[in-house]
């Protein structure tokens, strides 16, 4: 019973950082039909400053349990580069989805080079920090607390972003605008600033997935590269542009790379596309897809 | 309060509108005719703000409206219901027409905005719940011109507000402009439809290949039988919008 929990909360602790990062890229294809493979980037960046902030903040005399907290303001303040990147995508808004794919690429490589220029290929980490929390029993199987606060987290943003999308007059704009460019200009809507906006809100939900995940991991130059595969299938398995496709991508391919890692590690990746393959055969726009935002 | 004057538009090298001008008076209801690929639509794309024209001038009010944005151009009274109504699907009816309430910020409120545009045409309010989606044609040409006017517009554009209505429902959506113009809003109206042009229009204005060949009274157009020719229309047509 302990293995099984064990898989369990381990599943949905992966699915919650792909939930993040899956986010962002829905809601930036949902609302600018823009395929943002940077998002791998973000998750790379978050993991890096965060892990940067948080050692400086404890350096600094941050008491040690504020670390979590510490990790949210780091990706958060990543926002920043939001407008910066969402003003190079500004050309390509109407061109073939081909030009996107290559400059959010190119976007990819920069990002990874600017990163290894601020701090290097050493692997950063936080240490044993996560550890602070101490662990609960769950049924038998020990659960990092600092787990259980990322699912958390998570669980809070999904139901955030919800609300936001059906019970705010912002995300019913959101929405309209993901549905009609042109007509929610005609009622008002500036959707430059709409853009700034939303991209900065993908920026900022990628680079919190890659700060919460950096204490139980070490950061890795590659890391950003290796997200998008998965980041990728998840929008796939969900649907490309559905925020409850994102969700339940991610759960899927959170689970899948659990239990692989689990049984049989080669196969992870396969097991995936397999899965994707299985999805795309039987739904072609994936579980959830058509839906806006 | 609306006043083209000389404009020119090209795209790519296609020289699409060419010398148009025309106005639209306060509370006037003045209608373009003209055939599919006549240049109607892209008269109207340009005082939207969505072509930039070539030369020629748009002035709202007194203020060139060429290089503004489309929001700006919103911001400034000009409400637009498109040919293909463009309702947001994913929102209700009630949020369609709510949506503009939060755009625009004026002196009423967003409740006596709603209210009037559905004073407008009572029958939304049977489906305020509905999905967009869920809507007939007919209905959903009401909840875009509804949603046009919830934005609290000084000015109305309505591209093609009776095409693919059925004859049932042209009447409905006629006593809904009629009505608009009598509460006192120029409305520029686009339509390829001469039949639909109401009597009490203040103007027509027919548009073939880009360029204006015929002003003047909605009546006058059935006495130039070469301008009836180009349009398609005939003196024996059933002009359905004579509210």
């Amino acid at each position: 019973m302990g293995d099984v929990v064990s898989i369990l909360m381990s599943g949905l602790f992966s699915a919650a950082i792909l939930f993040l990062v899956a986010a962002g890229l829905q809601l930036v294809f949902g609302v600018m039909k823009i395929f943002n493979l940077a998002v791998g980037s973000f998750y790379a960046l978050g993991a890096f400053f965060g892990a940067t902030l948080v050692n400086w903040a404890v350096g600094e005399g941050l008491p040690q349990p504020l670390f979590f907290f510490g990790l949210l303001i780091a990706g958060i303040l990543l926002g920043v580069i939001g407008p910066v990147i969402e003003r190079l995508l500004r050309p390509i808004y109407d061109r073939d989805e081909a030009f996107q794919l290559l400059l959010t690429f190119a976007i990819v490589l920069m990002l990874e080079d600017i990163t290894m220029m601020i701090w290097g290929s050493q692997p950063r980490s936080t240490g044993s920090l996560y550890l602070i929390y101490g662990t609960v029993n769950l049924l038998g199987a020990t659960v990092p607390v600092y787990n259980l606060l990322v699912i958390a987290a998570a669980g809070t943003i999904a139901v955030g972003i919800g609300l936001l999308l059906s019970r705010t007059a912002f995300g019913r704009v959101l929405r309209a605008a993901a549905d009609k460019r042109e007509m929610v200009q005609s009622l008002g809507v500036n959707t430059r600033r709409l853009y700034v906006i939303v991209f900065s809100l993908g920026v900022v939900l990628s680079t919190i997935g890659g700060a919460l995940v950096i204490p139980v991991t070490a950061t890795m130059s590659e890391m950003g590269v290796e997200l998008i595969v998965e980041a990728f299938a998840v929008v796939v398995i969900g649907g490309l542009g559905s925020m409850r496709g994102a969700l339940v991508g991610a759960l899927v391919v959170g689970y899948v790379t659990t239990l692989s890692i689990n049984y049989y590690p080669p196969i992870e990746m396969l097991v995936i596309y397999l899965v994707v393959i299985v999805v795309l055969v039987i739904k072609p726009r994936g579980l959830f897809g058509g839906e806006t935002a | 309060m609306l006043e083209i004057k000389d404009l020119d538009v090209f795209i790519q090298s296609s020289h699409i509108l060419q010398d148009v001008s025309l106005s639209v008076g306060e509370s006037e209801l003045v209608c373009l005719v003209g055939r599919n690929g006549a240049g109607r639509t892209t008269i109207l794309r340009s005082v939207l703000g969505f072509i930039r024209p070539d030369s020629g001038s748009i002035k709202y009010g007194g203020q060139e409206l060429i290089g503004l944005a489309p929001y700006e151009i919103a911001s400034l009274g000009i409400g637009y219901a498109p040919e293909g109504s463009a309702i947001f699907s994913d929102l209700t009816v009630e949020e369609n027409i709510q949506i503009s309430t939060w755009t625009r910020k004026t002196g009423r409120s967003g409740e006596e905005r709603i209210e009037t545009a559905l004073e407008i045409f009572p029958v939304l309010r049977k489906y305020l719940r509905r999905k967009g989606d869920h809507m007939s044609g007919g209905e959903r040409k009401m909840l875009s011109i509804a949603r046009a006017l919830a934005l609290d517009p000084e000015f109305l554009v309505l591209d093609e507000p009776f095409e693919g209505l059925s004859p049932a429902i042209i009447p409905q959506v006629a006593e809904g402009v009629s009505a608009i113009t009598k509460m006192g809003h120029s409305v520029l109206m686009a339509e390829s439809n001469i039949a639909h042009v109401p009597e009490w229009a203040a103007k027509v204005f027919v548009i073939e290949r880009g360029e204006i060949i015929f002003e003047g009274r909605p009546a006058e157009v059935y006495e130039h039988k070469e301008v009836l020719d180009v349009i398609g229309g005939s003196g024996n047509d059933e002009r359905i919008c004579t509210t």
